[in-house]
């Protein structure tokens, strides 16, 4: 464990500066600028064919930037092969050697560094702990379960120290439960180990609960980087905004500005107070966002609520989803937590009040 | 799931006698020229070609040993042993050439795009739209004195005089090297076909060369098709008589050659069938070597 600490200690981080990657015609990565700190659970998250593998990819040397350069710690590495690399690769079909035995496969990345054949024991006696499969070194891989494969890539990648651990959609292939658990299997292992995990995945909800921090990716651009919370709730655009969770979206105009909250005068004519962020516009037509949980329902006609008419109520267990529509049509979906008695659900065709509360909602950037 | 299994046994056992014509031709056209052989080898030779039924382990005995004219003492002669240790060093130079040839060929074909593949599989497969035989006088056109390789370096002033490569021991393994090299080719390209090359990207990553991912990721999930390989190039050249004969101009025999010799010129067929024989018992020897091996690579 040691070692693992005074590797992440170092300081190293990967540096993106300007990154861009054309294949032929296709331009997969555009000029993308990404500071990763050490011991950080980064993910890159985005639709597929966002560029965000071939980043990852960049950075394991499996490809080399068109022009750009990504420097680790203070070194560039842009134009060393993988295997002069520190960062090891969590592939997502695993990719184990289905030649080798599990213990084999762990040792493999150790034994290419020219490690004592004891060491290389002793490490991988570790790192089968460490992903809790004791006593299956001599196994063969093919013999494992999806789960087991999984967690052998991991040991795999972990067991030569790399400074940096990439994980390409590694737990796609797994079914829902086993997905979950092995969520917080990598939460766990990050942390034991200290070494910094740059995680890609197109599963919104996979990043929020994992990362510490988020960059959205989309057409090759990094749209948004943030923690959870703030990429949830301050979505930086109107991609970001549709990709993570459920949302609505309200037009309006800019009336005042004040720092970093302004006054959006909606269309009807209510009036509601929307946070700002640096690159969100200071005047004009605008579009707010707001999520469906944070909206707030009252008896229509209350002061500052905005009238809006029930169109359907989908009952979800923990929770009711009410979907309404304004009356220019503009559709908003609301999220009730449900209670015991049921009595706060409204009923259908019902006119009803919303009322955004102060700095839920959040203005978008063009 | 009994009644399953009964009546898939039932139906397997209906259809059995699907396999009677394959049975009738291995029997007829396979086992029972074999036995023929295999007995032959045990008779005393007629003196026209043929043999007398009578038991006589002389052919044997003569594949090491002479008998003397005069008083039936018998002395050792290492002459057809130095044809069979040829033909043996010839079978491993050719295989062991056409893997290093054929082995960098394969993986050049395995690593193309899908649809580019079928056309160098066809490529490799042209060869067999001739004869073999014709091949063969191709060759010599090409290597004999007058050939075309010693035009060319006679006129780009290389050499003064022709160099002798027709009727050598090199014409006769380039001629078995250029009709044995798709058997080597296509059974090692079909095994790296199916390797997945994302795990030679995995063994880059994790701090292997290049060298080290071919020698220790690429060439062990090959090893089935390079084995196969190495069996279809070695055993063929045991039975080599084309190409030794035309390109070796008979100085340098194979066994092919000393079997077809006993059984046209020197009618002497029980020493014909020994050399068959023989011969057999080696070819079976590798297999079961070979046999062995493939095992040991599956089961890791």
């Amino acid at each position: 464990m040691t070692e693992f600490q005074s590797s992440a200690t170092s300081g190293s981080a990967v540096d993106m500066l300007g990154i861009v990657k054309d294949f032929d015609t296709f331009r997969a990565v555009d000029d993308v600028t990404l500071k990763i700190q050490p011991n950080e659970f980064f993910t890159l998250l985005g639709p597929s064919g966002c560029g965000k593998t071939t980043l990852l990819r960049l950075m394991a040397g499996f490809e080399t930037p068109t022009t750009g350069s990504i420097l680790l710690g203070t070194k560039d590495i842009s134009r060393l092969p993988p295997n002069h690399r520190p960062i090891n690769t969590v592939f997502q079909s695993y990719a184990l050697f289905p030649h080798m035995t599990v213990a084999e496969n762990i040792g493999f990345g150790l034994k290419m560094l020219g490690r004592s054949r004891s060491e290389i024991k002793v490490t991988v006696d570790e790192m089968l702990r460490l992903v809790r499969l004791e006593g299956r070194g001599d196994s063969l891989v093919t013999r494992l379960s999806g789960g087991q494969q999984q967690r052998v890539a991991l040991a795999r990648g972990l067991a030569p120290r790399p400074q940096i651990l990439l994980l390409d959609e590694p737990l796609s292939a797994l079914d829902l439960k086993l997905r979950q658990s092995m969520q917080i299997e990598l939460k766990r292992l990050q942390a034991e180990t200290g070494i910094t995990f740059v995680f890609v995945t197109h599963d919104q909800e996979e990043a929020l609960t994992m990362s510490d921090r988020i960059a959205v990716m989309n057409a090759g651009k990094v749209l948004q980087v943030g923690s959870s919370r703030d990429i949830y709730e301050h979505p930086a655009d109107r991609f970001v905004a549709g990709f993570i969770g459920e949302t609505n979206f309200l037009q309006g105009d800019l009336e005042a500005v004040d720092g970093m909250s302004g006054t959006v005068r909606l269309k009807n004519g209510v009036r509601v107070s929307a946070g700002l962020s640096e690159e969100a516009p200071r005047h004009g037509a605008i579009t707010i966002v707001i999520r469906p949980e944070h909206i707030e329902i009252t008896d229509v006609g209350a002061a500052g609520s905005i009238a809006a008419t029930v169109a359907t109520v989908v009952y979800f267990g923990t929770d009711t989803h009410i979907h309404t529509h304004l009356a220019d049509g503009t559709p908003v979906i609301i999220r009730q937590q449900n209670r015991r008695d049921g009595s706060r659900a409204p009923q259908t065709n019902a006119l009803i009040g919303l009322v955004l509360p102060l700095g839920a909602s959040q203005v978008l950037r063009d | 799931m009994a009644t399953d299994v009964d009546i898939a046994e039932a139906q397997l056992s209906h259809k059995r006698w699907l396999t009677a014509p394959a049975l009738l031709c291995i029997t007829l056209f396979g086992m029972v020229p074999l036995i023929t052989v295999m007995s032959y080898s045990l008779m005393q030779p007629s003196e026209y070609g043929g043999v007398v039924p009578k038991f006589s382990p002389d052919a044997y005995i003569s594949l090491l040993f002479q008998r003397d004219v005069f008083d039936d003492a018998l002395t050792f002669s290492p002459d057809y042993l130095i044809i069979f240790a040829r033909t043996v060093a010839f079978g491993a130079a050719t295989t062991l050439l056409c893997l290093l040839i054929g082995f960098p060929t394969a993986y050049f074909m395995a690593t193309r795009s899908p649809d580019t593949r079928n056309r160098w599989v066809l490529l490799i497969t042209i060869p067999f739209w001739s004869n073999l035989l014709v091949r063969t006088i191709a060759i010599m056109f090409i290597i004999r004195d007058e050939g075309l390789i010693n035009m060319i370096m006679l006129s780009l002033d290389l050499i003064n005089a022709p160099v002798g490569i027709i009727f050598t021991d090199f014409a006769i393994v380039l001629g078995l090297i250029y009709s044995f090299l798709p058997f080597m080719i296509l059974p090692i390209y079909a095994a790296l076909e199916k390797v997945d090359f994302r795990l030679a990207e995995a063994g880059f990553d994790l701090y292997a060369s290049r060298f080290q991912v071919l020698w220790r990721i690429i060439i062990p999930l090959a090893m089935p098709g390079i084995i196969t390989g190495c069996v279809l190039v070695f055993i063929p050249t045991f039975g080599a008589y084309v190409t030794p004969l035309l390109l070796g101009g008979g100085r340098h025999m194979m066994i092919g050659d000393l079997i077809a010799l006993q059984f046209g010129s020197s009618r002497n067929w029980p020493l014909g069938s020994a050399f068959a024989t023989v011969l057999m018992g080696f070819v079976l020897l590798a297999l079961y070597i070979q046999a062995r091996k493939a095992m040991g690579v599956s089961h890791g």
